[in-house]
Parts: structure tokens; sequence; C-alpha cells
């Protein structure tokens, strides 16, 4: 049957890479012969695991596309295709007909639900978690129960690497005994001092629920913290980086490394990849030259119309995405206007959940924002939620499309124009707002 | 005049966007130029029900709805003579879970999650309700229900949800309901300023 299903897929990928077709189907069909057929694979020693709720893409690709550039032959789901299917597609591509997988390494970038099934076959070397918080919450309901799956699934010999800044993550501190790498980032220029955000995972300590106390805080709960009834604190991380956002580098020791971009998470997903390029003996000065080339061409930002835009990319039902945007822009102290929108909330299922909306700290963005642009589907949804928030109505406008407000944008008085959109709504916005003729 | 709102423990539960719940209210009471004062209970604080209008608990995780549950044990007689003085509160989500202790409605523990769409009407108001589920605790009484539903999960496998007695209401359902419901918040409204 393994055989059967091996060369089933195989062929089946062959002709999919004839026609340009999607990568799940040669994993469906290889496991419906053998529905055992992950368990009977032959994996290498070094099979990395990357999850998480945001992030892991970026992640594994760096880490992924630089040992390949170190040389090594490297079996990666750069499609993005995270649960079974896709991985199973992954792995058939790189494996001889006995099922030996051809490569020195495996990176995955892994749904965070389907750790549970995937850990019991894979045993990896290295599982890398990038953050937990609250996501696409019809499918998830809330962190402790992807929390619990790869708590229950992950084996004993694993190796966790993952964020010292988050109190939430070292509950695996709490409640496993496995090995645990962390890494941190430095209170640096946007670090603030007093907790700005409502409605996140965890303000009490994972050990005594007494409330957390800061020194400093990098966003929502990351930062630097301690228990004031019991021991439970913010402990020196093995890799500790030092940020400066504004040139987009960050430093590890003596080193500098490209983050590929001017927001938090690019530097955080960074780390996360250096921490695990490092344990496994990268050299730096490769990682250096590797991030350079992936994180060269990342830019939010073009000129168009005399004004900047900005294009920030989020991820509809993940509150903390919408977050970081909105943390983005109140950096930015200028007069600007808002424009916030997508074409779809979700493409996994059809549920219209919108409370994700609430959980975004919008209230925020009045400061210093001349107008909101509303827009796509649920532009009136997203209007609400502004008015709740006390954004005064006049400020407000909707529109089902962003063509219909190009002309009012472009004509307003201000500089400077940010979109805080669903990832599905930046080549649009980009498109639209972009000047014809002009390259930047 | 001022309405006096409670939020329990919005530090720890605090899933799906429920304290939207208190912004629309918060909204709507203003334009009416009341003026609103919301106080953020912890579990460290004392919760004093003779001092508020209106109490609010949502939704939270398994490990912080135990902890919201030792704390609320303590003011069952506070509870009960707050609902038996009319005065107003709003369970919503799987905070319903909380006050099976009071006896007045029985819980059940659901072997998966319910998420569903709900369309609904009730008697609170006129107009459909359009709101979320997201609950692993459903109500069991079938007794002073409060949402009859189109769609979405009711109590003891019926289309009928949700709990009420005297003005206290409690509901599986999620939106946040009444940042999604301007005719249920207006129901809130009404009740809590003829209450004043």
């Amino acid at each position: 049957m393994k055989t059967l299903a091996i060369i089933t897929g195989k062929i089946l990928i062959f002709l999919g890479s004839l026609l340009h077709r999607g990568s799940t189907l040669p994993g469906k069909t290889a496991l419906k012969i053998d529905k055992k057929l992950l368990s009977k694979l032959k994996y290498p020693e070094n099979t990395i695991v990357i999850t998480g709720s945001s992030g892991k893409g970026s992640t594994s690709n760096l880490i992924a596309t630089t040992l390949k550039n170190n040389g090594a032959k490297v079996t990666f789901n750069e499609s993005g295709s995270n649960l079974d299917r896709g991985i199973t597609t992954t792995l058939l591509k790189n494996c001889t007909l006995t099922g030996k997988i051809k490569t020195d390494y495996i990176v995955l970038e892994m749904d965070e639900r389907y750790t549970k099934k995937a850990f019991q076959y894979l045993n990896p070397k290295y599982v890398i978690i990038t953050n937990l918080t609250k996501d696409q919450p019809p499918r998830q309901h809330y962190t402790d129960l992807v929390y619990q799956d790869i708590l229950e699934s992950i084996p004993k010999d694993t190796k966790i690497i993952t964020n010292m800044d988050d109190p939430y993550l070292r509950k695996f501190s709490k409640d496993l005994k496995n090995e645990i790498i962390y890494y941190s980032i430095q209170e640096n220029k946007y670090s603030y001092k007093k907790q700005i955000f409502e409605n996140l995972n965890i303000y009490r300590c994972p050990y005594c629920h007494t409330t957390l106390e800061y020194s400093y805080y990098n966003f929502e709960t990351l930062g630097k913290y301690n228990c004031p009834s019991c021991s439970f604190k913010y402990e020196t991380p093995n890799y500790l980086g030092t940020l400066d956002l504004d040139s987009s580098i960050i430093k590890v020791k003596n080193d500098k490394y490209e983050i590929g971009g001017d927001m938090l998470y690019n530097a955080y997903n960074t780390l996360a990849a250096i921490a695990t390029l490092k344990e496994l003996d990268i050299p730096s000065s490769t990682i250096i030259n590797s991030f350079k080339k992936i994180n060269c061409s990342k830019k939010t930002s073009f000129e168009s119309y005399n004004k900047t835009f900005t294009a920030i990319s989020c991820k509809a039902e993940n509150a903390t995405t919408y977050n970081q945007a909105v943390f983005k822009v109140i950096s930015d102290k200028s007069k600007k206007d808002i424009i916030i929108g997508w074409k779809e909330i979700s493409r996994r299922y059809n549920y219209f959940d919108i409370s994700w909306l609430y959980d975004v700290e919008f209230e925020l963005l009045l400061k210093n924002t001349h107008k909101f642009y509303c827009c796509g589907i649920d532009a009136e949804n997203i209007a609400k939620r502004l008015i709740l928030g006390g954004i005064p109505e006049e400020k407000i406008i909707t529109a089902p499309s962003l063509l219909e407000i190009k002309e009012e944008v472009i004509k307003d008085e201000v500089d400077k124009v940010y979109g805080i959109l669903n990832f599905d709504y930046i080549e649009p916005f980009k498109e639209t707002m972009r000047e014809e003729n002009n390259d930047n | 005049m001022t309405i006096n709102i409670a939020h329990l423990f919005p530090d720890i539960l605090n899933l799906y966007g429920e304290n939207g719940n208190i912004k629309a209210l918060k909204y709507a009471l203003e334009k009416l130029n009341y003026q609103v004062s919301i106080t953020n209970v912890t579990i460290e604080d004392k919760i004093e029900f003779p001092k508020y209008d209106f109490v609010y608990i949502g939704s939270g995780r398994s490990e912080y709805l135990k902890l919201a549950q030792q704390k609320l044990l303590e003011y069952k007689n506070d509870i009960l003579s707050y609902i038996k003085k009319d005065k107003v509160m709003l369970v919503t989500g799987n905070a319903l879970s909380l006050f099976e202790f009071l006896n007045l409605y029985e819980v059940s523990k659901e072997q998966t999650f319910k998420v569903a769409d709900v369309k609904a009407t009730t008697s609170l108001c006129n107009g459909m309700i359009y709101a979320f589920q997201n609950t692993e605790y459903l109500i069991k009484s079938t007794t002073n229900l409060i949402f009859n539903l189109e769609s979405g999960f009711g109590n003891n496998e019926t289309m009928l949800e949700g709990f009420k007695e005297h003005n206290f209401y409690v509901t599986s359902l999620i939106g946040p309901l009444l940042a999604r419901n301007d005719n249920l918040t207006k129901y809130f409204v009404n009740t809590l300023t003829e209450n004043h």
C-alpha cells in the first residue's frame, strides 16, 4: 500500500506540475490509498516545524531558504499548504519510492491545530512557536485549545524555540520538561510603559494569577514582566535582539541582520529564524547574507498623488495583526487618513463572525486621524465598530469599494494615507491608489 | 443622571470582543444624554452590587471561568437580591456556565464547541437579532426563554434560547450581541432608564 500511495502521489505531482495545479490533491489521494502513509516514511534527523497564530510562513521561509543558501537540500512546503494533504504532497515530492526523505532537512510551516496529528510521526528536532494569540475564533475557539494540542503532542526530545517576551508562551516552561530555547527583543525606541490594549490573552501570572507588572511593553503582552506575588518573571533569553526598527535591523550579539520591513512582527519572525539557524550551527555570515537577499523588497509605502501611501497587511479574524497595524500607525504622529477594509473575512468557512473587530484597539487611532474610510463588503460593520469606539461619525466614510473613495482620498488635505487591510486588499489598494505611470 | 455599569472581570473574561456590548450600551445612553460610569471589576475587588444599574459578564477561557466562579460563589445572596430588585444583569457566551449555582437554570456542557451564525427574534424587541455562537456550554432549562432561533443552537436541542428572570438575562449568543443589534440595545436602554 505504501509504495502504491507514493507512486500515485508522485505521478499526480508530476501531472500537477504540467498543469500548474494546486498542491493538495496528490497528498489527498496518497492518504486515501494509505491512511498511515505518513507514519511509514523515513524522516531525516533535522526536521523543523514552525507553527503559531501568525508569522509562521515568513519565519519558515527565512529558515528554509537560508539552509538552502548554505548548500543543504531542504524539503519545504513553501506554498503554505500547511495541513495534512499539503504537507503530504511536499513530503512525497522529496522521498524515494521506499519512502525515505532524500533531503538533509525538512522545514514545515504547520497549522497549529494539525500539530496534534503530525507530531506523532514527524518527531521534529525543533518546533518553533512564533506566538499564540486570538485567531480565527470560529475554528480555534480560544488559544488554550491550541496550546493544549501542542502540549499534549510534542515529543519529549523535541526542542522548543519560542518568545520569552510573551508570558503566555512561558506556560510551556511550566507544563513541559522539554528543552526550551528563548529569544527576546530588548526595550527599543517604540517600547512603552503602560498597557494600551484591552481584551488580550494574558494579563496575569500563569502560575498564581496575580496581575503581572511590566517594566516596558514592546507590544500587546510582549515585554519585560514579573509577577509581584511569586517568582515568575522574564528571564535572560538565549538570543537577545537589539532592534532598530527605523533602519529595519536587529542586532544579535555583534551581528546585524535585516528584518525585511518596519513592522515589529518582521523583527520577531526574523529573530525566531536567527535562533533556529544558530541552533543548527549555521554561520552568522551565511544568515546575514541570506536574509539580505530574502528580506530586501518588502516595501509597504509608495508615493502617489503627492501623498505617502502605506499598506499594512493584516490577517482577518486575528485581532493581534490588526493591533500591530494600529500600533504602527500611531507611531506616526502626523495627521493622516486611514483606510480599513477587506475582500472577505475568511476563506476557510462561511461563518459571519465579526466579534474579533471588537478585540482590535481602534480607539487608539482617534488622535491625529483626519478621516476614516471603511471599505469593502463589511464597510458598515467596520464603521459601526469605530463609532462605538467613540470616533466621531463625521470623520467616517463608508464605501463598498476602494475605487469609490479614491477621488476623495487623493483630494484630501493630509499628506499621509495608511491602509489597515486584510492581506487580500493589499494589491487592490496599491492598484487603486497608485498614480498611473508611477513606478515608485 | 448617571447609569452605573459594572463589567465583571474584563481582564480575564474577554474572548470574542464582548466589551463591545459595553461600548454599545454606553454609546446609546450617552446619545440620550445620560452620564455613564463604567467600573471594571477584577477578582481582587469587592463587587458592590447595590451600586450598579447594569452588570455585564462575558466569555472566558476555562482556566479563567474557574477563577471567576470562585469569586462569584461568595456573592450568591447579593446576586439573588440584585435580581429580585429588578436590576439589570446580562450574561453572554460561555459565562452562562458561571451562574448555575443560583439554581435558577441548568447548564449543559457540550461534547464539541457549538459554532453558528444566529438569526433570531425575541419578545424583548421588534425586528431580527443577528448574532454568533462559539461556546462549549448551553443552557439546558427550557423555561423563561429569550430568543426564538431561526438558526443556531437552542437550549436542550430546541430552537429556543436563553434564560430570563426579572431583569437577569443569560444567553450563549455573542456577536457582540448589543453592538450588532441596536433594537436589543434600545430595549436595555429603556429598561435602565425606566428603572432610574
